[in-house]
């Protein structure tokens, strides 16, 4: 648990860590060396001479004042490490996911992420905080015990030392059987809460189907599922905490056994024997603590592999020595990239020359939105290549290819904050009358203006107090902000009547005019506005050319415009 | 785990426990347990809430048997004149007899208990779901999508040590103690006191850790929690923009300022316990302890005021008196997330559910009428500048803004109209007009706030949600996909659809080739197998209302310019009504409007125009001029198009 702690903490937060682990255990063996003084103290005060025990009460008490130091002082210190871990492993947590390939984040993903940046990371730090110090003490304090109890009376000592054995073996057992049932139940968890967000989300479409809770069987197979998993994990460790239980009792009965015996054999001074059975059930109690401690522990560790597995996954490689393109031309050397088992883009090759515009035509599902992606290098190609400027994406380095990229989504994502936040994401440095003019260019002032609360109006969870229209004008003024020479535009009327298209076609026009342009098109406005057009079926491009010579060619182009230009009722 | 729970301060609430356990309990029983809701749920578990309960003190008590041979042994031992053997090994018989009913006993409360919780977690978790699927959706945008699956995951996973831990450990922590305590003052008072001291010192320092600060700074780490959780979600589904905007640093900044906010406050809590938490670890350590007793054991015996065996009872229970409150530290303050996590639960269940009629009537026909409906968003926001808002629409929002200045302002002001079987409304009017809040009424997403809207003479208040559903089907922009089989996504309304109809949809709106040639076809996995581009999606969604039927169809026909296929889809879903289907359409195209029996011009939240298009345009009113507006909009593309455009002909 501890080389994984080191792993999340990154090297930076390691030494302090290492320090209070040391600490710990330094005071779990001062707690078990200073019991040593509790022998003498007890043989003379049982033994009838209470006198002589003064000086050895007076040298336990400095070992305790000594245990005291080195317990505040750890505790203290578990407590800074935990906190200086949480901020430590949020930032890392945060910064990588930004850096996970897109191909990373299915449906799935927004439940276990959630998890783990809330549930996850706090046990990471109540891991420092108050777990790692119990269970060292629990474990460190009970050996140096037996190792005391072996200096005064081998015989009883050895019995001790029977049960470290055993314990150690019990604690392994226990994890193993349990490791199925904690990783099924974290598993469950993940499903269920991913279900929950689902649930909630499409409540307007469940309700419109008439699914309410005991309807949609999906949630409630994934909470039973849960409650089983439950169920069989807290079976499957309470034979571990009655095998830890037993052992330790055990010991202690054959400890009380064997020290009845042989006080009343007279091979030992009862008073020892006395003394002997405090420390043994000083011994017993943290190890019957470890049962307890020893679930939280497994728990824990589960939560932080999967924090580690999410923070070792790899992210897109980075160039060691970036490339600088030149200029801002666009190639797709016989690209091929696959998902899921299925190939998306198909031997692609396409180019579109620095300040020349690219409409891409096509079905659903075609890949056109993949292509924009592959550009801004959302996922890396599984054949051939990709070019900005003659330069391999890969090799560009991601700020420096995210820099040259203004990217319009089809689903515009706005963040939970002002619109002037999401304008400024475009370029957080931009002055205030750069911020108004994109504004302006995209039409997204005359939202402001209408707005309650203006520039610093709320639009809600992924923008959903905006409608589609308000949000992709705010997506426009962000990409103008940005002022990238390459700009991907992916469907961006999707969501318009014919009014509001007209002021997104002036905001787009303006973000078009003299760089490089690739956009996904459906209208024939847009695709008008292109110099050169390919239409993409199957990953592949199917037909190239001006939109006049397509039409000409009445080939799949001209299809694809008539069928979306017949109205399908008879007239 | 709670940030309570997880904060360095966890020991040290062990004290909180020793010090208000007594209130903590009857507090905990009053405002967690209390709820209806709750309560309800947990009084069929009684009983085996009382078999844990027993076993656990039972088990507690027997526990003590050991230590008590132990000091009965050096009685025996240390007694003058030759030992008796017989007692002794009597004794030692009696405490390993002890072990083993503590053995058993507690192992039993504890299987019991953790099985009891898994049980309850289920039950409250179908309540939540249940419960959030009948609240307004209004409701909806007061709150992230994180913050409720935090509720209905963590926090019912939160309620855990209430259930498995809390009646047993708690009741057996003050009965062991209050035993001990007993016996130990039957032996010696004095030294009873003295033992008590480090409990007294710890308990001493519970009023520096409860100050309202550190109460204040509990709230906010709690809600700094669920503003994480939400920022978590929006990050993920906001990645594309991250990634697309670059710099880590920079475009996260939600979520990493909710986390940097949340470590702050961590951090300052922290600081302000720490010292103290570490201190009551200390008092309640068990050297300590143990060295109280030694010293003030010495004094006593070497004053000749107590029989030196007397002191092995101080020894070995006497640690008892703080171990289980220090066993309950880490319980006491799961205990307090506990309540703060049912708090959160019991808010939920507390939300008013849609009205469901006490006597559903029976709707006659499907004629759908508006009677004076007005429609205002509450001043708060609580009914539904979300789902306004997710729904998309055009208008939704704009309606939102425009229609009114004041909190409480009216989207819809007073609409009057008939949608007659058979026909076609058409809903035309600029952004803001009310159009997408008035089409949502139908599928009953809001009641309005003044008037009625009547479905075959009834009132949809008065008709059972279900047989509303079975009425009114809806296609609205904003498509949510289950992660579900593509059949069962498009069999959302209709469960037991035939393949046959679910593929004779699908052909319908341009979706079976593609879906053969998904991995597993009508069975491949939306959302883990594959991911459908947004126009798929938003045939689907096509699919759905075409399959379920429904007498009245609800539709928005921005929908249809995701891509011609889709757009083809709808008017095929159009034009695909049965005789006397009542539709409503938000229309976008003008052949739509052309093709609709009657136009409903929306200004302002009021029907400003009404009539067949013919009759509009003659009139050369307000629709005249937005139709003209319309057609310069796209005229270009129809004389672009090698296709014929025909929208702009009246027939």
């Amino acid at each position: 648990m501890i080389r994984m702690l080191l792993r999340l903490l990154g090297p930076a937060y390691a030494p302090p860590l290492r320090r209070t682990v040391a600490l710990m255990t330094a005071a779990a063996v001062a707690e078990g060396l200073s019991y040593a003084l509790l022998v003498p103290v007890l043989r003379a005060l049982l033994g009838g001479t209470p006198a002589d025990a003064r000086p050895w009460l007076i040298a336990f008490g400095a070992a305790v004042a000594g245990y005291a130091a080195l317990r505040y002082g750890s505790d203290l210190a578990g407590f800074r490490v935990g906190t200086a871990l949480l901020r430590g492993v949020y930032h890392r947590f945060g910064d990588h996911l930004a850096r996970l390939p897109l191909g990373w984040f299915t449906a799935r993903r927004v439940g276990e992420v959630s998890v783990l940046a809330s549930e996850g990371v706090l046990q990471a730090m109540g891991a420092v905080a108050h777990l790692l110090g119990p269970l060292i003490s629990a474990g460190v304090t009970p050996l140096t015990i037996v190792v005391v109890l072996l200096a005064f009376d081998p015989l009883m000592g050895l019995a001790a030392l029977a049960a470290v054995p055993v314990v150690a073996l019990v604690q392994v057992w226990t994890g193993r059987s349990t490791a199925a049932g904690d990783a099924e139940r974290a598993e469950r968890g993940d499903e269920a809460t991913a279900r929950v967000v689902e649930y909630l989300q499409a409540q307007p479409v469940l309700r419109a189907g008439g699914r309410t809770a005991e309807r949609f069987g999906a949630l409630d197979d994934a909470l039973s599922g849960l409650h089983r998993a439950a169920r069989r994990s807290a079976l499957s460790s309470l034979p571990g905490v009655l095998g830890l239980t037993f052992t330790v009792q055990a010991v202690f009965t054959a400890l009380l056994a064997l020290g009845a015996y042989l006080a009343l054999g007279g091979d030992a001074g009862a008073a020892e024997v006395l003394a002997i059975l405090v420390l043994a059930a000083r011994c017993a109690d943290p190890l019957l603590s470890l049962a307890h401690l020893g679930g939280s522990a497994r728990a824990t560790r589960h939560m932080l592999a999967r924090l580690d597995a999410v923070l070792r996954t790899e992210p897109l490689p980075e160039p060691a020595e970036p490339v600088h393109p030149a200029g801002h031309g666009l190639e797709f050397d016989s690209v091929t990239f696959r998902q899921g088992g299925r190939t998306v883009i198909d031997g692609l090759s396409l180019s579109v020359p620095e300040g020349r515009r690219l409409a891409v035509v096509g079905p659903s599902g075609a890949g056109k939105s993949t292509l924009l992606q592959l550009i801004a290098r959302f996922h890396d190609v599984d054949g051939g290549a990709v070019r900005v400027g003659g330069a391999d994406v890969r090799a560009i380095g991601a700020e420096a290819l995210m820099a040259r990229i203004a990217i319009v989504f089809q689903d515009v994502y706005l963040f939970d904050g002002t619109i002037e936040e999401n304008v400024r994401l475009g370029r957080p440095g931009a002055t205030e009358a750069e911020v108004r003019a994109a504004a302006t260019a995209a039409r997204l002032d005359e939202v402001v203006a209408r707005l309650p609360g203006g520039w610093a109006a709320n639009v809600g969870e992924g923008g959903a107090l905006l409608s589609g229209g308000e949000r992709q004008r705010v997506s426009i003024a962000r990409a103008l902000l940005k002022d990238a020479p390459i700009v991907l535009l992916d469907e961006v009327t999707s969501a318009l009547d014919p009014i509001n298209e007209a002021a997104v076609h002036e905001g787009i026009d303006r973000l078009m005019a003299g760089r490089t342009v690739v956009m996904v098109a459906h209208r024939l406005k847009t695709v008008r506005r292109a110099d050169h057009i390919v239409f993409l079926d199957g990953g592949r491009v199917v037909e190239a050319g001006s939109h006049d010579d397509l039409l000409r060619r009445h080939g799949r182009y001209a299809e694809f415009w008539n069928l979306s230009l017949t109205p399908s009722g008879p007239e | 785990m709670s940030p309570a729970a997880s904060s360095g301060a966890g020991t040290a609430t062990a004290t909180e426990a020793a010090a208000s356990t007594g209130v903590a309990s009857a507090d905990v029983a009053s405002t967690g347990l209390g709820s209806p809701g709750v309560a309800g749920l947990l009084r069929p578990h009684a009983g085996s809430f009382a078999a844990v309960v027993a076993l656990q003190v039972i088990g507690g008590i027997a526990g003590l048997a050991p230590l008590l041979a132990v000091a009965e042994l050096g009685r025996t031992l240390l007694a003058p004149g030759p030992a008796d053997h017989a007692h002794a090994w009597a004794v030692v018989l009696a405490g390993a007899a002890g072990l083993l009913v503590r053995l058993l006993f507690t192992a039993a409360s504890s299987g019991i208990g953790h099985l009891l919780d898994a049980r309850v977690q289920l039950s409250l978790r179908r309540l939540l779901a249940e419960r959030l699927g009948r609240v307004p959706l209004g409701w909806f945008s007061r709150r992230g999508t994180g913050e409720l699956a935090k509720v209905v995951g963590q926090d019912v996973s939160a309620v855990h040590p209430l259930i498995a831990h809390f009646p047993g450990e708690l009741t057996s922590a003050f009965v062991v103690p209050l035993v001990s305590l007993i016996y130990l003052f039957t032996v010696d008072w004095r030294l009873t006191l003295i033992t008590m001291i480090p409990v007294a010192l710890a308990v001493a320092l519970v009023p520096l850790m409860m100050t309202p600060r550190r109460q204040r700074e509990e709230k906010e780490l709690d809600a700094g929690m669920g503003r994480i959780s939400s920022a978590a979600v929006e990050f993920v589904q906001g990645i594309a923009v991250v990634k697309a905007f670059g710099g880590g640093e920079r475009a996260h900044r939600a979520f990493r300022t909710a986390a940097e906010d949340f470590a702050g406050t961590m951090s300052r809590w922290v600081r302000g316990l720490s010292s103290i938490a570490a201190g009551m670890q200390l008092a309640l350590s068990p050297p300590f302890v143990l060295l109280v007793v030694l010293a003030g054991g010495a004094a006593l015996i070497t004053d000749g005021s107590m029989a030196a065996p007397d002191l092995l009872p101080f020894l070995l229970l006497g640690l008892g008196l703080t171990a289980p409150v220090a066993a309950l530290g880490h319980g006491f303050d799961d205990l307090q997330a506990a309540r703060r996590a049912l708090g959160r639960i019991r808010d939920v269940l507390a939300v008013r559910p849609l009205p469901e009629p006490a006597r559903p009537a029976e709707p006659r026909g499907h004629r759908v009428e508006l009677r004076g409906v007005h429609f205002g968003y509450e001043a708060d926001g609580g009914a539904g500048h979300k789902a306004d808002g997710e729904a998309g629409g055009e208008a939704g929002h704009g309606a939102d803004h425009e229609a009114g200045q004041a909190p409480g302002r009216e989207v819809l002001r007073g609409i009057d109209l008939v949608l007659e079987p058979g026909t076609i409304t058409a809903v035309v009017g600029p952004s803001g007009s009310g159009k997408s809040t008035l089409v949502r009424l139908l599928p009953r997403f809001f009641d309005p706030t003044r008037g009625s809207v009547l479905l075959g003479g009834v009132d949809l208040r008065e008709l059972r949600s279900a047989d509303l559903h079975r009425k009114v089907s809806f296609v609205f922009q904003d498509v949510r996909l289950l992660r579900a089989s593509v059949a069962d996504n498009i069999a959302l309304a209709v469960p037991h659809a035939a393949p046959g109809d679910i593929r004779r949809v699908a052909a319908l709106v341009n979706l079976h080739d593609r879906i053969l040639e998904l991995p597993h076809g009508y069975d491949t996995v939306i959302g883990e197998d594959v991911k459908l581009s947004g126009g798929e999606a938003q045939r689907i969604a096509i699919a759905r209302a075409l399959l379920a039927d429904t007498p009245v169809l609800v539709l928005d026909e921005a929908t249809a310019f995701a891509d011609p296929r889709t757009e083809q889809a709808v008017r095929r879903a159009l034009a695909a009504r049965a005789e006397d289907r009542t539709v409503l359409v938000i229309a976008h195209r003008l052949e739509t409007v052309a093709d609709a029996d009657t136009v409903v011009m929306l200004e302002g939240g009021a029907v400003v125009e009404h009539g067949s298009p013919a009759e509009l345009l003659a009139r050369n009113g307000r629709f005249a001029a937005f139709w003209r507006s319309h057609h310069s909009a796209t005229t270009e593309e129809a004389g672009a198009g090698d296709g014929v455009r025909r929208g702009d002909e009246l027939r």
